[in-house]
């Protein structure tokens, strides 16, 4: 099972260039996708679900380009849009059997799957009642029900957690978990805490460039030894950010207690502290603003061996 | 001096957003293609098969009265979504929390409504002046005797329209597919029946009365014999030029500019009811019963959540941070866990799938609907065989003309394309299947005049039949996945219907009754024009699943 993404690029009209050659190697696991709004990382995902197409470059699914033959992929794809609608007078059942038959599974296994899946997802009360009374987060759970409906291999799952409640959001990250194992999870959220909690691989997009790609351990390591915390006043912070990058801020008793992302130690009185995937990601997002983006992507390719990541890659 | 703003920056936002549309362009395509029938004579006003002179007056006439005639009946359907757009886009639910009246929103959507309207009624003046100096009957220009009738007549025309959009679009029953049909019967009774059929010459919404009053006044002094026949057709065949029929417009006195001027009044007071009827985008008015009742089980506090899903104690309210969620088990100490689907569950027959469509299609549909569906069936069993095929099957074929104009566009109303598009066999299995829903709908509700002609042996008529049980679904297929909407389907059998099985049409009649010896030829070509339609449908909608 391989997802080979191979310098895609996607230029809309009016010179609008959502991805610049991104390219990208994938096998079972979860690769969190990360980025700012306009990344680039919907256009990804809905070149990856086979509803557009790249302007050039190309996309192998187990070795077959996906734009030639993509009923392939799609026989075993779960996508679940950042963006979709439902029916509004089919219930969760209907709406799930309809496309379970699109999706073409035999009717008494999709009504078994369908009755797990509700359960999943905590929608079984709920099952009977028409779509259009459901809330935005039942709605959701709809959504990740159909993308689970015909057991994918490839999982793609843009912003699955927008919506949800804290426990819901729990909930589906333990099943992203437990369901890792033998398919490519791709998850992108903005929530970078969900990120961290899943994720096998982590990719980061910005203005359509993957400016970093690998394991978090990989990712983590560049920091060793580069985030600090920095007691300040909060008169003293405005001139703290110019001259760093502070990743987070917490007003204490004592002043602002800030985390500086820094070569070297800001104040002498700064301590170090152990980096984030937050502290990561932003300094990567803040180089590739600084025209430094090739540095941010120099130590990305984790080593078959050297991290736990099931998913691999390498950046353009 | 606030309202006046708050109305005229809804009009040019909503304005401008269509404008930028390439349906806007359509739009004025279709205006220019209106001036281009103007043009070559194909639209023209005949006067017992004569017209006058082509000089200012009457080109302006004439193009103003193609604009009442035509712009104020397909323009209701081009404009009428500006409303609903709010509400499928989430701007209304913005709106709704901002200090707008719904007065304000009301005017600042007619307003809207009529810029576009106005926009092809601008593009056929400029016809009617290009088209004066292309014909050359009369080199001079009279700028007066050419614009007013736009002025006077045109723009309260469409002014009403835009108005009576509006109005659709805010009351439940009318905004939907049931409002695009019933457009079409307001249009012809109110809008161009009425006169005649209360005999107040004054009662003439769109104002053809206006023009052609005069017209006649003018004719009867110069064709002889002349018997006050006065028409705006769509014909192949020319219409003789009357040489000394120079007609030089209407007299443009206080009372006619006046009346014309009241029924832009009325278009005004028509939008202010609809800001009556404005729901302001609270989705508790304006949801179906089912829905309604829905949400208020909702509200009342039903359980939306599995009883099997627990969490003790503080982490049940407390927003946790990523990292200490992932550390909680919430499901009470249930291991989630998602069985394998095995493979050969996979491939499921196209029947299922059709059925599946089928279900789709009739979703939503209240009993009443079936109620009527059954009694149109049964006399189809029961009347005269000629009735029966023809107006009966016609209204038979009318009725489920709702179910049919969600075909091919229901993926876009209800922002499905991305689940559905993302699927395999879309237009292997799903295309066809749908398609098939709709061959069954019109085989269900015309089974009565197919059972019969099968057992009289009317092979022609059955084969008519047939043609035209594959043509209304092929039709709207092919119009919802090139529109992504159901209002040209609508539209288009509205008109069709009214064109063909009830005036009798041979070739317009798509139940074939009206074709007489030609019927077998009139189903051939039903049936090519059905081929060609999917054949449109399966283009557009492989493109559409290249790039959603």
């Amino acid at each position: 099972m391989r997802l080979n993404v191979e310098s895609v690029t996607k230029n809309y009209r009016g010179g609008v260039h959502a991805l610049r050659g991104v390219q990208l190697a994938l096998e079972p696991g979860v690769l969190g996708l990360l980025g700012p709004n306009g990344a680039g990382k919907s256009t990804l995902m809905r070149i990856l679900a086979t509803i557009t197409q790249p302007t050039a470059g190309r996309v192998l699914w187990n070795d077959v380009d996906i734009a030639q033959k993509p009923d392939g992929l799609r026989d075993v794809l779960g996508y679940l849009p950042q963006d979709f609608g439902v029916y509004p007078n089919l219930n969760a059942i209907e709406f799930l059997e309809y496309l379970a038959a699109v999706k073409g599974l035999e009717a008494g296994a999709a009504r078994k799957r369908i009755a797990e899946l509700l359960d999943l997802v905590n929608l079984t009360s709920a099952a009977k009642r028409p779509l259009g009374g459901y809330s935005g987060g039942m709605r959701q759970r709809v959504g990740i029900a159909q993308a689970l409906l015909n057991d994918p291999q490839l999982l793609i799952v843009d912003e699955p957690t927008a919506g949800l409640d804290p426990e819901e959001r729990l909930r589906f990250r333990n099943l992203l978990s437990e369901l890792s194992g033998e398919r490519i999870v791709i998850l992108s959220t903005h929530i970078v805490s969900d990120i961290e909690a899943v994720a096998t691989s982590i990719a980061i997009l910005a203005q359509g460039e993957l400016l970093a790609h690998g394991a978090p351990e990989a990712l983590l390591a560049r920091l060793d030894g580069r985030v600090w915390e920095v007691v300040v006043s909060s008169e003293g912070l405005p001139a703290l950010r110019r001259e760093h990058l502070v990743s987070s801020t917490a007003h204490r008793g004592d002043g602002v207690h800030a985390r500086v992302v820094a070569g070297t130690a800001p104040t002498p009185l700064a301590r170090p502290l152990e980096p984030s995937l937050e502290d990561a990601y932003l300094d990567a997002l803040t180089k590739q603003r600084n025209g430094d983006h090739a540095a941010a992507s120099r130590p990305s390719l984790p080593s078959s061996g050297g991290s736990s990541a099931a998913v691999r890659g390498s950046a353009a | 001096m606030r309202a006046g703003r708050v109305i005229f920056a809804l009009a040019r936002a909503d304005f401008l957003e269509r404008v930028r549309r390439y349906s806007f362009f359509l739009t004025m395509l279709f205006a220019l293609g209106l001036g281009y029938g103007a043009a070559t004579g194909r639209i023209s006003i005949s006067m017992d098969g004569f017209r006058g002179v082509y000089t200012s007056a009457w080109i302006g006439s004439l193009a103003a009265l193609i604009t009442t005639c035509f712009v104020t009946l397909v323009g209701f359907y081009i404009i009428k979504s500006s409303v609903d757009r709010d509400r499928q886009t989430g701007v209304g639910q913005i709106l709704a929390a901002t200090p707008m009246s719904r007065t304000s929103y009301a005017l600042g959507k007619f307003l809207s409504n009529f810029g576009v309207l106005a926009s092809m009624v601008l593009v056929l003046a400029v016809c009617a002046l290009v088209m004066q100096l292309f014909a050359a009957e009369d080199r001079h220009i009279d700028s007066a005797a050419l614009v007013m009738p736009f002025l006077v007549v045109a723009l309260p025309a469409i002014a009403l329209t835009a108005a009576v959009a509006v109005l659709f679009e805010m009351l439940p029953v009318l905004r939907g597919g049931v409002g695009n049909v019933i457009w079409f019967f307001a249009w012809i009774l109110g809008g161009l029946a009425l006169p005649e059929l209360t005999g107040k010459t004054w009662l003439d919404p769109v104002g053809i009365g206006v023009v052609s009053q005069s017209m006649m006044a003018a004719a009867r002094q110069v064709i002889p014999g002349y018997k006050n026949g006065f028409a705006l057709s769509i014909s192949t065949a020319r219409v003789q030029l009357a040489e000394g029929l120079r007609w030089h417009g209407v007299d443009w006195t206080a009372q006619v500019v006046g009346l014309r001027i009241a029924w832009f009044g009325a278009a005004i007071a028509i939008a202010v009811l609809a800001a009556l009827l404005f729901d302001r985008f609270d989705p508790s008015r304006a949801l179906s019963f089912s829905l309604r009742r829905a949400q208020a089980a909702k509200q009342m506090g039903a359980p939306e959540n599995g009883s099997d899903f627990a969490i003790s104690g503080a982490q049940d309210s407390v927003a946790l941070p990523g990292s200490a969620l992932a550390t909680v088990a919430p499901t009470g100490g249930r291991h989630l866990h998602l069985s394998a689907l095995p493979s050969a569950t996979r491939g499921g027959a196209f029947g299922r799938l059709f059925v599946a469509e089928l279900r789709l299609a009739l979703q939503g549909l209240r009993w009443w609907w079936y109620a009527i569906a059954a009694g149109l069936l049964v006399a189809e069993f029961f009347a005269p065989l000629e009735a029966a095929r023809g107006p009966l099957l016609g209204v038979a074929w009318l009725w489920p003309v709702l179910v049919w104009s969600a075909m091919g566009s229901r993926e876009s109303r209800f922002a499905t394309r991305a689940l559905l598009f993302s699927c395999s066999g879309i237009l292997a299995r799903q295309l066809p299947a749908c398609f098939l829903a709709g061959v069954a709908v019109a085989v269900l509700t015309g089974a009565g005049v197919g059972v019969r002609l099968a057992m009289t042996g009317e092979i022609s008529g059955l084969a008519a039949w047939f043609a035209g049980a594959l043509f209304l679904p092929a039709l709207a297929l092919a119009l919802g996945v090139v529109s992504g909407s159901g209002k040209a389907f609508e539209a288009i059998l509205t008109a069709l219907w009214y064109i063909g099985p009830m005036n009798h049409t041979p070739g317009a009649d798509f139940t074939g009754a009206a074709s007489g010896a030609s019927t077998l030829r009139y189903a051939a070509i039903y049936l090519m024009i059905s081929a060609a339609l999917l054949a449109v449908a399966v283009v557009f909608r492989a493109r559409q699943l290249r790039n959603n």
